[in-house]
């Protein structure tokens, strides 16, 4: 057991390794020069050379990633902190140290403070997500797979079909106008800045609710099947023959084997919902790492960009392990992926 | 009223004022700019048209309350680079400029107390407000002036303030150094070591290598305030300064907080606490947190929204007609634009008015494709421009195009209009047989390329005369001449036109220029924007600014 | 994603040919509201010249002061005064485009990948398994975002974005397919009659794992829907005037209180194109039990 876990950490750092080279290396083709984008358009050509200098962006791919990574664990200097660079850049922690991702140039300030800044409330709006959805689509599911073909099951799924076939922005667009717009009951953004009128609270409704409707629609569904296949093992039918409860055959064998599946669609589901996160902030102006990504894509911060994807790969990455030990702990049978 | 030390035109331009053949806003911009101060101006025009003068007493404004207010929260540690005009927003209330342009399109001297130019316009003496002091309790001195303006100008600073001035402060020098490709790297210093002189500790003087007009304006250039040489040019918490609000907290991308300090020169401040709130500058994002209620008004509001806005009674909407537009212009180093009859047809086919209809409705007015607005003072009105796709198609003919020509317009994301303009165009341009693609860049990037794509829209701000712009843009060589244009007789007119203080003088050589521009410039132009805004009804003190200026230490908060 | 119901899923008795001879996919209800869906919006892809009442980028003027349902515009307009009908029309057109050549490019990547890896094993299967896990590492809207705005938006490109997200995902389970049916007495026996691998996994093998990657390939098309829409939403679609319906959705969001028709429609235009994916796959499913 323990040596297929070492070898599966083994694979996905790996993985995160050349994941990351990879996105390093297309960030090279972003275009504009980084330099250009410091002083602004009107700046003249002697004043983005000199500070491109400055900022040694001319040296070949693989000396910048190697420094990069150098700078990440901690044995290469950030040399953009100097008060050379006339920026104004400083970073508390010095120039060198483990997890320095060097300045957002976008910001102006370490990447470190504006990922710790950001990184909390993803992970607040991700966990109430996550923490709602769950239950929701256990209940839901294993409720309308236990009840194939009735009514229930059937309002069960004819909603689900209809959102999961609904965009998160189409879902967001619409709570907007009903809550916000039209009833005036909750705030149309959430900057979580807490103001006259609205809570911190009051602003996390309608993002964690866009978040919540559109997954927990994929994975009742997905708790369905896996119930009603589950329910049509041999087993089961045996359970049944026996005599046993409807509840007790669901609580005992059902829901242990129905949950196989699930598990690893939930744990996938955080990659998913890391995925809605960026719509979700980009509406709601919510000031996690989702907008963040798509400001820095946008502005073509690519300090922060291979920051901010290093994280999202190290969450998907984690994730995956950990949806493969699950499997692996809850069926038996499977030793080996 | 006349007194000793006004400049020698004025007495012309009160006759000139008297007979009408200059309208009110003229007159002002003129007068103060030849030096009289505002009040002055309103008062010489209040007597010849008997208007009363805006009240300049201050109007009882309720003390204390916290305003919060929407706007992207930039990085502004320096504000020297700083390359919009949000940057401003934050760090101009608490570090202040030389000279301020009012709501009104006339500038005002801030922490000077007045300016004298030289009857070439080439000596411009600049007199300092006693009385100012910095936070610190140091009083502000003509050496902060010089070391600020020393520092914008230099080369490893960065600023834009060096483009600007470039033409009449600078000289090229060659570093010595060479680029990677053996070029050699070209550097900037003052043109003489008198370029910026201290006269006494309230006096400085600028002597210019060559006249310029717009000296107060280009001193409210929104990177020129003037910071504490102590700090090395960095701006960050606690900064010192002279202005009515210290900067207690800022989180870019989210949130900055200014609160009002005590004893300020100025007017007010009245509020205790602004904050900026970043929505992440999304159109939707904004347009809900005032709904909402969550901000008490927003660095600006697209005019799509404005009827949506105007149904809530919380908020008021504030707009201001401007000289802002984007200039869809056409860089003749490459082609097909480096054919004028191309350029030309492109004109004709582009009609400006409904352009403008349909990007902005009502919240524009056309333009005529030569950059000068209407608003301008020295604005000539030309015929009326007709679109004429027959002479478009005649025109692309000729220069070898009858077959079609595919050429590509590459325009900003945001906001949106930048995209219903570029398919207006695109639209036109097809009757004309012109195959217009729209390439749409994120805005960061489009500044990569917009001095070197064929065919780009650019943004330009509002600029309160016509010749800053023409200079900037359109003069051979000019700092950001993006479109490549070099043209000897404009760049003669142009020369000519700035060193005509008198607006009607000056507005028979525009015509000239705006009739130059229209049949062989570099541009397609279709609007002039209004910028608007909603403001809480209970904001009080607040007016849209043209170039979007914050003036904090005038709000108030009403019950 | 649909590792769960996959795994479940039972390996095809019969060719997918052979069950639409049968009618048996017509009998079930949800695959007929799927596929009539998919079938009308080919339709008006296919037809839309003809059927468009306005050229989709042409520019109305007059009507752009007021974007209201009209006689001359029946759905009414977009802001600019361009009949939002003929773009939604047209917007099918892009669609139909953009969304099969994503997913079959996808499709023809990933099997490719999927049945290679089954069919060799060894290094094979290993280097293409972890380099489909490195992909599958990255959260697909993040990967798309860093591809646009570095290679702008562009068919193409949005083309490469969605076989990047999706092949490694179609390659799993294409693998588990073929390795279900590799030991099969069938493929066995092509196998002793000295077949080439290339004949046996077109010929044997392709068919008989079809129904799960049937399925598959449903619901991919509709997240692919979905994530084209959000593309456009978030403005990072396809260049315009190009009729894309998430951005038009975007372009009328901002009206949503007084003209909720410009958002409205392609909106729904999006969705019933998604519904009919899901209702497709969830037919598949029903007729391979």
């Amino acid at each position: 057991m323990a040596r297929i876990v070492l070898n599966r950490l083994g694979q996905f750092a790996v993985i995160l390794l050349i994941a990351s080279f990879l996105l390093f290396a297309v960030t090279e083709f972003s275009p504009g020069n980084v330099a250009s984008k410091i002083l602004g358009p009107y700046a003249l050509e002697s004043q983005v050379r000199a500070l491109s200098d400055r900022l040694g962006l001319d040296d070949p791919l693989l000396i910048r990633y190697l420094r990069w990574l150098g700078m990440l664990v901690g044995l290469v200097p950030n040399e953009l902190g100097g008060p050379a660079t006339g920026l104004g850049l400083s970073d508390p922690r010095g120039a060198q140290y483990f997890g320095n991702f060097g300045f957002s140039l976008m910001q102006g300030r370490p990447i470190l403070d504006v990922l710790a800044d950001r990184f909390g409330h993803t992970v607040t709006l991700t966990v109430w997500a996550i923490g709602l959805t769950v239950p929701i689509s256990l209940c839901l599911g294993v409720l309308a797979g236990m009840t194939q073909g009735s009514l229930l099951d059937r309002i069960i799924s004819v909603a689900t079909v209809s959102l999961t076939s609904l965009p998160e922005f189409v879902v967001a667009v619409l709570l907007i106008f009903v809550f916000a717009a039209s009833l005036g009951w909750l705030p149309g953004t959430s900057p979580l800045d807490p103001g006259d009128r609205w809570s911190v609270a009051s602003q996390l409704v309608l993002p964690v609710a866009v978040l919540v409707i559109a997954s927990s629609a994929y994975v009742t569904r997905i708790v369905r099947s896996s119930v009603v296949d589950t329910l049509a093992q041999p087993f089961v039918r045996t359970a049944r023959l026996k005599g046993l409860a409807p509840m007790r055959v669901a609580l005992l064998h059902v829901l242990r084997n129905a949950m196989i599946a699930p598990v690893t669609v939930i744990l996938l589901q955080i990659n998913w919902i890391l995925t809605g996160v960026v719509v979700v902030e980009a509406i709601f102006a919510y000031p996690g790492i989702g907008r963040l990504m798509l400001e820095a894509a946008l502005f073509g911060d690519i300090y922060l960009i291979q920051a901010l994807t290093l994280i999202a790969l190290s969450v998907a990455v984690t994730t995956q392990f950990l949806g493969d030990l699950a499997y692996v702990l809850l069926d038996p049978r499977i030793r080996v992926a | 009223m006349p007194t000793d030390d006004q400049h020698s035109y004025m007495p012309q331009l009160l006759t000139q004022y008297r007979g009408g053949r200059i309208n009110r806003r003229e007159f002002l911009r003129t007068a103060t700019l030849l030096g009289a101060s505002a009040a002055a101006a309103y008062g010489m025009a209040g007597a010849i048209d008997g208007i009363v003068a805006p009240a300049f007493a201050q109007e009882a404004k309720p003390k204390g309350g916290t305003l919060r207010l929407e706007t992207t929260v930039y990085d502004v540690k320096s504000p020297a680079i700083a390359n919009t005009t949000a940057h401003p927003w934050i760090y101009s209330q608490v570090v202040e400029y030389l000279t301020v342009i009012g709501s009104d399109n006339v500038t005002r001297p801030h922490l000077l107390e007045s300016w004298q130019p030289s009857e070439d316009l080439k000596t411009w003496t600049l007199v300092l407000r006693p009385g100012v002091k910095w936070h610190s309790g140091r009083d502000f001195t003509v050496d902060d002036v010089i070391w600020n303006l020393t520092r914008l100008l230099s080369d490893e600073v960065g600023s834009s303030m060096l483009g600007l001035m470039k033409s009449y402060m600078l000289n090229e020098v060659d570093t010595g150094q060479t680029d990677e490709n053996g070029q050699p790297v070209i550097g900037h210093e003052l043109w003489s070591p008198d370029a910026i002189e201290r006269v006494d500790d309230r006096t400085v003087r600028l002597n210019l290598k060559e006249p310029q007009l717009a000296i107060p304006e280009h001193l409210n250039h929104y990177q020129a305030v003037m910071l504490d040489p102590d700090q090395d040019g960095v701006f960050d918490v606690g900064a010192n300064g002279t202005g009515a609000f210290t900067l207690v907290e800022i989180e870019p991308g989210r949130r900055a907080v200014i609160e009002a300090v005590a004893d300020y020169w100025g007017e007010g401040p009245y509020l205790d606490r602004v904050e900026f709130i970043d929505l992440g500058g999304g159109d939707q994002a904004i347009l809900n947190a005032l709904i909402s209620g969550q901000v008490h008004g927003a660095f600006q509001v697209q005019p799509e929204f404005s009827s949506i806005l105007e149904q809530q009674k919380h908020l008021k909407l504030h707009d201001v007609t401007t000289a802002d537009t984007a200039i869809s212009r056409m860089n003749v180093r490459q082609k097909p634009f480096d054919d004028p009859r191309v350029r030309k047809a492109f004109r004709l086919a582009v009609d400006p008015v409904k352009a403008s209809a349909v990007t902005f409705g009502p919240f524009a007015t056309p333009s005529e494709h030569h950059h000068v607005a209407p608003i301008h003072p020295e604005y000539a009105k030309l015929p009326e421009w007709k679109q004429d796709i027959g002479a478009a198609r005649a025109l692309l003919a000729e220069a070898g195009y009858g077959d079609g020509l595919e050429v590509e317009l590459v325009i900003q994301k945001d906001p949106a209009h930048h995209l219903r303009n570029a398919t207006a165009i695109q639209e036109m341009l097809k009757e004309a047989g012109v195959t217009c693609n729209i390439n749409v860049m994120p805005n960061a990037q489009y500044w990569d390329v917009w001095t070197t794509v064929p065919f780009g829209s650019t943004v330009w701000a509002h600029r309160p005369l016509a010749v800053i712009n023409l200079g900037l843009a359109y003069r051979s060589g000019g700092a950001w001449n993006e479109s490549g244009y070099a043209n000897p007789e404009f760049d003669r007119l142009l020369t000519e036109a700035e060193s005509m203080p008198d607006p009607e003088i000056r507005r028979g050589k525009m015509a000239e220029i705006e009739a130059l521009l229209q049949e062989d410039g570099p541009i397609v132009q279709t609007y002039w924007r209004k910028l608007l805004t909603f403001y809480d009804v209970r904001v009080i003190g607040f007016e849209m600014h043209p170039t979007y200026a914050l003036f904090a230490n005038k709000l108030a908060l009403g019950a | 994603m649909t590792a769960g119901a996959n795994r479940t899923a039972k390996p095809a008795r019969t060719g997918l040919l052979a069950r639409l001879r049968g009618s048996r996919l017509l009998r079930s209800r949800s695959a007929t509201v799927g596929l009539a869906i998919l079938i009308f919006w080919l339709v008006v892809a296919i037809g839309a010249p003809w059927i468009a009442p306005y050229d989709p980028t042409a520019i109305d003027f007059a009507a752009s002061a007021d974007p209201s349902p009209s006689a001359a515009h029946w759905l009414g307009t977009d802001v600019l005064g361009r009949d939002l009908l003929s773009r939604i029309i047209f917007g099918a057109r892009t669609t139909f485009l953009v969304i099969p050549l994503s997913v079959f490019s996808a499709f023809l990547v990933g099997a490719v990948a999927g049945m290679a890896g089954a069919w060799y094993g060894g290094w094979t299967d290993t280097i293409l398994a972890r380099a489909g896990d490195v992909m599958l590492a990255f959260p697909a809207l993040v990967l798309y975002i860093i591809l646009i705005t570095t290679f702008g938006p562009s068919l193409w490109n949005i083309v490469i974005a969605v076989t990047l997200t999706y092949a490694p995902g179609v390659a799993r389970l294409m693998r588990g397919q073929v390795l279900a049916v590799k030991g099969l007495e069938y493929v066995l026996a092509a196998r002793a009659a000295g077949e080439s691998p290339i004949y046996i996994m077109a010929a044997e093998i392709l068919p008989n794992v079809g129904t799960p990657l049937i399925v598959d390939l449903c619901l991919r098309t509709g997240y692919a829907v979905i994530l084209v829409g959000t593309l456009g939403f978030l403005g990072l679609g396809l260049p315009p005037p190009t009729p894309d319906w998430g951005g038009m959705v975007v372009e009328g969001v901002n009206l949503m209180t007084i003209y909720p028709h410009i958002a409205l429609l392609p909106a729904a235009a999006v969705t019933s194109v998604v519904v009919a994916c899901n209702l497709l796959a969830d037919g598949f499913r029903e007729t391979a039990r």
